[in-house]
């Protein structure tokens, strides 16, 4: 189960982040800089290893991988100019679709989609989230859409925000977390990403045994891969892209993709993300 | 039931090798104690080390979390030092704000966020000054410094089964260990004692097994090379040759009181067989004068027949009372009858009266021996006849009841005076001067079990001499 384990990607342990890409704010000409979260990522050294092989592989150049604890980061450094493309959240990129656009879409057991999921523990008497007001509630990151974006929007149709419905309310800052909080009874409940509970009941079955899904969202559009819009056309952002979509094309790229549990990575398009749009709205409007 | 006897009661070659196995387990109970209780003091610096640590990792590694109010951030510092952590000791971790409200703990079920710490901290104690305390979990509580300032508290609970556990083996061991050492040690010391005490052993039991008559100690038997037990048993065989010979010289000593007593009775009885003699010899005279007249004949015959049945009575009641072949008879009125004549010339003498009064039967004079009686109440009466003085009164009263004869001697003397007292009724030394019949008396009445007592009553002195009879119950 080894591989497995590195083939799973999860919200991470903080304290090792600043490990991970020390030549982030490296100015000049250097390698492309690809930069991931750890919300969504692990920080399994195999993962990004292999990630980073495939991506120097499909660009013909060297690749690094710059980590950043939260999407506010990680768009902040889009923005700026930091880093030349971006593993995020469709939520964040919704936020910023007009600076950025789409270099492609993960696919996950054939769809380019996932789905956000409610957990409580697994003794927990709740069986909707109307049962859970008043209770400690763990999200992921607060420009997450299946880690906050979901249950915040849910709870706006009724006219309330999370931090009145919940008792208090935490940031845990990667859906790994989010199962670790619920499971280990910090929180009560916890809105984390279908993809990667699925995939931690794989790897890690006895963390998520502790927890139960009593809610699962729509399906939504699958966290993609974007790179800043007046950029989009330099050639190294297209051969990046190219090399993204070409990944199931060549063994690095199997690879990567195995251990990510991904079936390949399609170009994608903005219909995908029409339902995180249309929670968007109703937060905005509650 | 027989009764367990006391410490003191016992030989002192039992005595003095249980006292040196008591010394040696006293002395491994205070080793044991010694170890245990720097075991104690080891565990109790481990453990507080372990606290201490923990709590200053911890404030270093949480400090802006907890400044911060980031709950995620405490829990997960928490939860990956706790599973980090070695030996598990850390059962529980609580972390608190400077308001007291928990923000989060590793296990959150036991502590909620935003719960007060106050009742978790409760019996909790400085990282410095927790100690086992047999406990099987132990709280600590210690202030959250970061840069200086107190933010927060963290309250640890230790899980120290395990010191506990190596706390009672380490006791059972040092228990076991200790109580075979110290069985080895004072059997060791047993044999070592006993050896070094067997000399004295032997004398204790020459002594105890002496019965009156202390034996000596064989030259084999004596320690060479101890001169002091040595010297002591060389002295202990001198004393016994002295015991010995003293009691030879008091056993003649009483012989011989026994024709003292009739030497005091001499010259009374010299009167007595002298006064018959003149008329046994005016009697022949007249037989030689007037041998042709058988009546004149026949009277003096029958007055000489009188006077020699006397002198033979008084002649054999000497005898009786110095023949050696009556030892082991039994007292008979007989005896006392012949009292009653060797004391009458006595009485006569001074011009006395004697009241004698016997009422004691064949039957109970027969349970008691002969000789000593004999002896004692002769010996009495004579002390009793000299103390009356002339025209004064003596007598002998003997009764017999509840398997007991006693004999009254009393006279209208002054009464005894202190050394003949002490004589007759303590067990003292001898006074200085006078003689041992009234020693020999007390000595006598000892021997046959008896007792006597002394009291004055209106001029009249009274020695009550008690003997059990012979073949009698005690009631």
């Amino acid at each position: 189960m080894k591989s497995t384990r590195r083939a799973v990607l999860f919200g991470a342990a903080v304290l090792a982040a600043p490990r991970v890409g020390t030549r982030a704010f490296a100015q000049g000409p250097g390698p492309f800089r690809f930069a991931l979260t750890p919300v969504f990522l692990d920080n399994d050294a195999a993962v990004i290893a292999a990630l980073r092989l495939a991506l120097a592989h499909g660009m013909g150049q060297d690749i690094e991988l710059v980590q950043r604890r939260t999407y506010q980061e990680i768009s902040g450094a889009l923005l700026d100019g930091s880093v030349d493309a971006a593993w995020t959240c469709g939520y964040p990129y919704l936020q910023h679709r007009s600076e950025l656009s789409l270099l492609g879409v993960p696919v996950w057991r054939g769809r380019p989609l996932y789905q956000s999921y409610l957990l409580v523990g697994k003794d927990d008497p709740a069986l909707a989230l109307s049962d859970l007001r008043g209770a400690a509630h763990a999200f992921s990151d607060p420009d997450s859409n299946s880690g906050f974006l979901v249950t915040a929007s849910d709870l706006a149709r009724d006219g309330q925000t999370p931090e009145q419905f919940f008792s208090r309310v935490i940031f845990t800052y990667g859906h790994r977390n989010v199962v670790r909080s619920v499971a280990g009874g910090l929180t009560r409940s916890g809105s984390v990403d279908g993809y990667v509970w699925e995939a931690l009941s794989v790897a890690e079955p006895a963390l998520t045994a502790q927890t139960r899904v009593i809610a699962r969202s729509e399906w939504l559009g699958f966290p993609p891969m974007v790179a800043r819009t007046d950029r989009r056309n330099l050639p190294s952002v297209k051969a990046c892209q190219t090399a993204l979509l070409g990944m199931s094309g060549n063994a690095p790229g199997k690879a990567a993709l195995r251990l990510l549990s991904l079936d390949r990575i399609d170009p994608g398009e903005d219909a995908l993300f029409a339902g995180i749009a249309a929670r968007m709205a109703v937060l905005a409007k509650g | 039931m027989r009764s367990v006897p006391r410490f003191r009661d016992l030989p002192v070659t039992l005595r003095v090798p249980l006292v040196t196995a008591g010394l040696m387990v006293l002395l491994g109970f205070l080793a044991s104690q010694s170890v245990l209780v720097t075991l104690g003091r080891v565990q109790d610096a481990r453990l507080s080390e372990t606290a201490r640590l923990h709590v200053e990792g911890l404030s270093v590694a949480l400090g802006p979390s907890v400044l911060r109010q980031d709950v995620w951030e405490v829990y997960d510092i928490l939860d990956r030092a706790h599973s980090a952590f070695d030996g598990q000791r850390l059962l529980l971790s609580i972390v608190a704000d400077e308001r007291g409200r928990i923000l989060a703990a590793t296990d959150p079920r036991r502590a909620p966020i935003g719960q007060e710490v106050a009742t978790l901290k409760a019996e909790a104690v400085s990282p410095d000054r927790v100690r086992m305390t047999g406990d099987p979990t132990l709280r600590v509580v210690s202030p959250l410094l970061f840069q200086g300032r107190e933010i927060g508290q963290i309250v640890t609970e230790l899980d120290v089964t395990d010191l506990l556990a190596e706390r009672r083996n380490v006791s059972m061991w040092l228990l076991l260990g200790n109580a075979v050492a110290t069985a080895l040690l004072a059997f060791g010391g047993w044999l070592a004692v006993a050896r070094i005490l067997r000399p004295l052993g032997t004398l204790v039991l020459a002594m105890d097994d002496s019965k009156g008559a202390p034996r000596p100690i064989a030259k084999a038997d004596i320690p060479s090379a101890d001169p002091g037990l040595s010297r002591l048993i060389h002295t202990y065989n001198r004393m016994t040759t002295a015991v010995e010979s003293r009691a030879e010289a008091e056993r003649r000593l009483a012989e011989r009181e026994r024709f003292v007593s009739l030497g005091r009775l001499s010259s009374s009885l010299a009167h007595e067989v002298n006064n018959p003699l003149g008329g046994l010899l005016n009697a022949a005279d007249t037989i030689l004068c007037y041998a042709d007249r058988p009546d004149v004949v026949r009277q003096s015959a029958r007055l000489m027949q009188r006077g020699l049945s006397h002198l033979r009575d008084v002649t054999r009641a000497i005898l009786d009372q110095n023949r050696l072949d009556r030892v082991g008879q039994t007292l008979r009125p007989e005896d006392l009858e012949d009292l009653k004549l060797l004391f009458e010339p006595e009485v006569a003498r001074r011009h006395q009266t004697l009241i004698w009064q016997v009422d004691a039967g064949l039957a109970e004079l027969a349970r008691l021996p002969a000789g000593p009686v004999r002896q004692v109440v002769l010996n009495l009466l004579l002390n009793a006849g000299a103390a009356a003085g002339p025209a004064g009164r003596v007598g002998l009263g003997v009764v017999a009841a509840h398997d007991r004869l006693t004999f009254d001697i009393t006279d209208s003397g002054p009464g005894l005076g202190q050394a003949d007292l002490d004589r007759l009724l303590a067990s003292g030394p001898l006074p200085p001067g006078g003689g041992v019949g009234l020693r020999l008396v007390r000595d006598l009445v000892s021997g046959l079990g008896g007792e006597i007592r002394h009291h004055r009553q209106g001029g009249t002195t009274c020695v009550r001499v008690t003997l059990p009879m012979q073949g009698a119950t005690d009631a």
